[in-house]
């Protein structure tokens, strides 16, 4: 069933994309509403999973134009990630968690389509073709964009261990 | 190289996708700069932490919610279909009748509404009965009139001629 495929990948999605908790949820919810509404005109020579990510990742862009999150705070680096973090590898000290913190913060800081493309290739892994598949932009674009991104977020982590040694 | 120079190549480097005369210089700068030798530390630093970047749960009412919706979407379709437009005369008729009858049903004066109703039955239908009399007679008085004027109109002779 579509929900058990498809309702973490999007919640994550829209959670790292929004930035709070409360805000995934509907997010997801509208995502899948609208899914049920277009299941229809979906063409079945088409990748299914491009297709509908692609209708999540103009339903996140137009609810951020239309109510700006960027001025809004994110939520913080909450116990539902922090958890998580914990699961995935306990192992990982604490100065990890903190780039994953600073991270999650700094993702604000990105334009919309460059969060995305961050979100896509390196949090939720998939390929440069994948990226521009879904973003609907050629893969120089999107390679660009990621670039650009990585590079403003390393400068946030950069930044904040140059106050930590000033400190 | 600039230090701006080199930031263009940073993930490129880092990457490992640049030629080998590029990667000789991003290095040669990068042994002599601290600012650009800590950019790259935080790359790294990033990209291991957004790779690392763990998946959350989306919570059990969520996805109760996320099952409903196509039934909530049949429900839904259900009600656009009885409150089409066109439907609103037949369910506004619908609605008076059900008022009738429920007013006729729980009313304490059946007996007498039965009455009147029977009452008024017979008297239309007497009604009904007198005007069908009354439209027979009309019938046989036309009947006559036309037969009077079907035999003066023989007795008529149009060039002035008579049989006689």
């Amino acid at each position: 069933m579509l929900v058990d495929l498809y309702s973490k990948k999007i919640f994550n999605m829209s959670y790292q994309f929004a930035g709070s908790f409360q805000e995934a949820e509907d997010l997801t919810q509208d995502i899948f509403v609208k899914l049920h509404h277009t299941l229809t005109k979906y063409d079945f020579g088409k990748n299914f999973t491009a297709w509908f990510l692609t209708l999540a990742k103009n339903h996140l862009i137009d609810e951020y134009r239309r109510t700006k999150w960027e001025k809004k705070q994110r939520d913080d680096f909450d116990e539902h990630v922090r958890t998580a973090a914990a699961d995935d590898d306990p192992e990982h000290g604490l100065a990890e968690e903190e780039n994953r913190k600073m991270l999650w913060a700094g993702l604000n800081v990105l334009a919309n389509d460059m969060r995305m493309a961050i979100i896509l290739k390196e949090i939720q892994g998939k390929t440069y073709e994948e990226v521009a598949e879904i973003l609907g932009v050629p893969v120089g674009t999107v390679k660009s964009r990621i670039n650009r991104g990585r590079l403003q977020l390393a400068k946030i982590l950069r930044n904040r261990k140059e106050r930590t040694h000033d400190l | 190289m600039t230090c701006d120079r080199i930031e263009d190549l940073l993930t490129a480097y880092a990457d490992g996708e640049l030629r080998p005369e590029e990667r000789v210089a991003v290095e040669r700068h990068i042994r002599a700069c601290p600012a650009c030798a800590g950019l790259l530390d935080s790359l790294r630093a990033a990209d291991s932490a957004l790779a690392r970047f763990p998946e959350v749960e989306p919570p059990a009412a969520l996805r109760e919610k996320l099952y409903a919706i196509p039934a909530l979407r049949k429900f839904r379709f259900g009600l656009d279909v009885l409150l089409r437009p066109a439907l609103q005369p037949v369910l506004a008729a619908a609605a008076v009748m059900l008022t009738l009858f429920t007013f006729y049903f729980f009313s304490p004066a059946k007996g007498e509404i039965n009455k009147a109703v029977s009452r008024q039955f017979h008297q239309g239908y007497s009604r009904i009965e007198k005007l069908y009399a009354k439209a027979g007679s009309l019938t046989d008085s036309l009947g006559g009139f036309a037969d009077n004027v079907l035999v003066s109109l023989k007795k008529v002779n149009p060039l002035g001629k008579s049989d006689e």
